[in-house]
């Protein structure tokens, strides 16, 4: 940074000595050139003391100059606004707004009273002639009064010099005030006992001392620093006086112009006296400021973590609100997965549950079906040897008959065989006791029967792609419904095998009530049956499937006629019905 | 000598039966279905039928039920495979002589069959008598209906003449034309004859 500023100094020098004829030539134009001046107080004072100052510049330069007194807050704005060419301020203010707006330091003011520009102002600390205040430590406890917190001469330097000391200015000394301008005001307020220490620039006590604003020997300066070459008693370091910057947009001639005729200025002059200045210097060494900023922790070319922080604040809150509407929107996200989750879990056990269930009936279902089917078996197998036994029996008796007395050996041959028939029938008749259940009659509704027994068969229909028209109606009956449930299933399956190969397939149950009894008919669009084979539909044994054991229509008809019903077959067009007539459980019985 | 007859879809079993009963010096014959029965039997005459319940097409408990609507004499003596109460308490029902399980002995049959002989013999002679007593009373007139009422009401000549309002003289002629026709010679045999008469 400071090679940079060498180097500008440098370019500056260039132009003075080389550039100036060139530049004056074009110097033609009338816009008045704007010059800001830093004021803290009493703009009227302080325009009356540079307007001499103006007037030479104008002079000079044949050109109006206009001159606009500035408050800091002010300052900031005309600098943004680029309402001024030029800055009339304390040393602080060229590095100060360095960064933002590009100025540079063009010229140094010696002020009245000075030896070196580079020692023109610092701070005064100052009390009551009776306060033995000795160290800096001890002025936490004072009751401190100032004029403004932006005053380089006042308090930014004693806030600096506390800084080196370890003191944090602002924070560490509670009973600090700024009371603003004048300055004077500081130093009666000391004499009223109003406060016991004043922060003021260097030269304020002197001067006031001088024109005699307050009586001698009451006020004091302390913690006093020497300088033997400076005219007034300071407590601090010592930093270059006013200084005259150039902003970033001003014209490069301009400035050269201006800074000629500045530093022609003679001390004699009306500008020089009116504006309390011996004459304008080249640039001084400004380090010290640079020092001074950084212990204020205002340095503007280091980042200002602090500024760098609020100016991110907005980017950071939108950012973290982003965040936090990002995780919102995650724990919302989440809570609904859980939710779906619980929904689906609960689904799929109701879905296992269901389906459980629904294997447990068909398990049952096959269960039933298999002992009807080893008891129609037993009974079709007893039936069918029961038959030859017979005509064993009646050969053999019929036999006997035909014997005369004497064939005695033949006879009792013959009546062992009638012995050993007897044993077989018996044998056999005991099997069919044995696989013979007991039904469980109850009055129930046929209705809910066929309803639950097409809930059973429901993937067999899906299988075919086929929906079932079904008309149902309350069919009271006293019934065993695990029975009549047989008799439906293997009626239907029966009517699905049926239309297994049908290019149509259609299956109709109807059903209604009579007078005295219920029926239900099935109708299906299938094969359908030889009139030889209707003749013989509830034979056992007979079947026109190659894995059928030929059982299922006689279980069907016995079922039927233990309830004391009917079942009958007839042909369809196409297909076959299946007529099932139950007696009607009459609500009274 | 009452014909016997056999209806059983099971032709061996058939042949068998037959065998024994022709053993037993019994004629039978048989039939494999029971239209091929109705066809061919003249079921109004007397006799015996073994029959078998479970049959294609017609089956045994049909044909009894239709042996007994028309009201045949022939004795009807079921034979099952199996046979259930039920079932032998509907048989009964309508109107078979008895119920039995294949295979039978022929011991137990032939006394059985004896039995249904004459069974139907004397239901048809049964019939055959009433036939006869509702001919003879279709012969009568008006007025010797009236005047055999009063005669089996044990009525004297002259009540009855009195309450029909006619000569005695004349019912004594009525009351000889009735004993004529009704082929009795006195009110006793009137009167045992027509109590065994079902109207």
């Amino acid at each position: 940074m400071y090679q940079f500023f060498t180097r500008l100094m440098f370019i500056l020098a260039l132009f003075i000595g080389f550039k100036l004829p060139a530049i004056a030539a074009d110097s033609h134009t009338s816009d008045p050139v704007r010059i800001g001046i830093m004021a803290f107080n009493e703009p009227d004072e302080v325009m009356a003391n540079w307007q001499p100052t103006a007037d030479w510049l104008s002079q000079q330069l044949h050109r109006p100059v206009q001159l606009t007194p500035l408050t800091p807050t002010q300052l900031d704005e005309a600098l943004a606004k680029q309402r001024i060419d030029f800055l009339i301020g304390n040393a602080l203010t060229t590095v100060a707004f360095k960064k933002n707006y590009g100025t540079s330091h063009l010229l140094t003011l010696v002020h009245n009273r000075v030896h070196s520009p580079e020692q023109s102002i610092g701070s005064a600390i100052v009390t009551r002639i009776d306060n033995n205040l000795s160290q800096w430590a001890q002025l936490k406890d004072e009751k401190l009064v100032s004029s403004d917190p932006q005053a380089f001469g006042g308090f930014q330097i004693f806030a600096a010099t506390m800084a080196t000391k370890g003191i944090n200015a602002y924070r560490d000394i509670p009973q600090l005030r700024f009371i603003g301008f004048p300055q004077q005001k500081l130093l009666q307020m000391l004499l009223s006992g109003e406060a016991d220490v004043a922060i003021l620039p260097s030269c304020v006590l002197e001067n006031a001392l001088e024109r005699g604003l307050i009586p001698a020997n009451k006020l004091k300066v302390v913690l006093k620093q020497p300088h033997p070459d400076f005219a007034c008693e300071v407590s601090t370091q010592l930093y270059p006086g006013y200084a005259l910057t150039k902003l970033g947009h001003t014209d490069h001639k301009l400035a050269t112009q201006v800074v000629t005729s500045l530093l022609q200025i003679p001390p004699e002059s009306q500008a020089a006296v009116q504006g309390r200045y011996q004459y304008w210097s080249a640039p001084v060494d400004d380090s010290p400021v640079f020092e001074l900023l950084k212990q204020l922790e205002q340095w503007p070319f280091v980042t200002n973590w602090q500024r760098l922080l609020h100016n991110a604040l907005p980017w950071g809150a939108s950012f973290i609100f982003a965040l936090l509407l990002g995780y919102i929107h995650h724990l919302r996200v989440k809570r609904l997965v859980v939710k779906r989750t619980q929904a689906l879990s609960a689904e799929i056990a109701h879905h296992q549950h269901t389906q459980k269930i629904l294997l447990e009936q068909q398990q049952q279902f096959y269960r039933a079906q298999r002992v009807l089917l080893t008891g129609e078996m037993a009974s079709g197998i007893a039936h069918e040897l029961k038959q030859p036994l017979a005509g064993i029996r009646y050969l053999t008796q019929g036999c006997l008959y035909r014997l005369d007395s004497t064939q005695t050996e033949l006879a009792t041959a013959l009546n062992k065989v009638i012995n050993q028939v007897d044993r077989a029938q018996t044998t056999i008749h005991r099997l069919r006791t044995f696989c013979q259940q007991t039904s469980d009659y109850q009055p129930c509704d046929l209705r809910a029967v066929i309803e639950e027994t097409l809930t059973l068969m429901q993937p067999e229909f899906q299988r075919l792609k086929l929906s079932p028209k079904v008309n149902l109606q309350t069919l009271p009956v006293f019934a065993d419904a695990s029975l009549i449930q047989q008799v439906l299933v293997n009626l239907l399956r029966n009517a699905l095998d049926a239309m297994e190969n049908s290019p149509h397939k259609s299956l109709i149950i109807d059903t209604g009530t009579t007078s005295e009894s219920v029926y239900i008919h099935i109708t299906d669009s299938g094969c359908g049956l030889s009139d030889n084979a209707l003749e013989r539909l509830f034979f056992p044994f007979e079947t026109s499937k190659p894995q059928g054991l030929g059982l299922g229509m006689v279980i069907c008809k016995r079922i039927i006629e233990e309830h004391k019903g009917k079942i009958e077959a007839q042909h369809a067009a196409p297909g076959l019905t299946v007529k099932v007539t139950l007696p009607l459980n009459q609500p009274s019985v | 000598m009452t014909p016997l007859y056999l209806v059983d879809d099971d032709q061996d079993v058939l042949d068998s039966l037959s065998w024994m009963l022709e053993g037993m010096g019994l004629n039978c014959k048989g039939f494999n279905a029971a239209d091929t029965f109705l066809k061919s039997v003249d079921i109004k005459q007397p006799a015996v039928l073994l029959l078998d319940i479970k049959m294609p097409g017609m089956d045994g408990v049909a044909l009894l039920s239709h042996l007994n609507q028309v009201q045949s004499v022939i004795s009807v003596i079921m034979l099952t495979g199996h046979g259930t109460i039920a079932m032998a308490v509907d048989c009964i029902q309508q109107g078979a002589l008895n119920f039995l399980e294949k295979p039978v002995d022929g011991e137990k049959l032939f006394q059985l069959l004896t039995q249904a002989q004459q069974h139907t013999e004397q239901k048809w002679h049964q019939q055959n008598l009433q036939s006869d007593i509702a001919n003879r009373l279709a012969t009568l007139s008006q007025r010797e209906t009236q005047v055999m009422e009063g005669i089996l009401a044990g009525k004297m000549n002259k009540v009855i003449a009195a309450e029909l309002d006619i000569a005695q003289r004349t019912i004594e002629l009525h009351r000889q034309k009735v004993m004529q026709k009704m082929q009795v010679s006195n009110a006793a045999e009137l009167a045992w004859l027509l109590a065994n008469h079902k109207f």
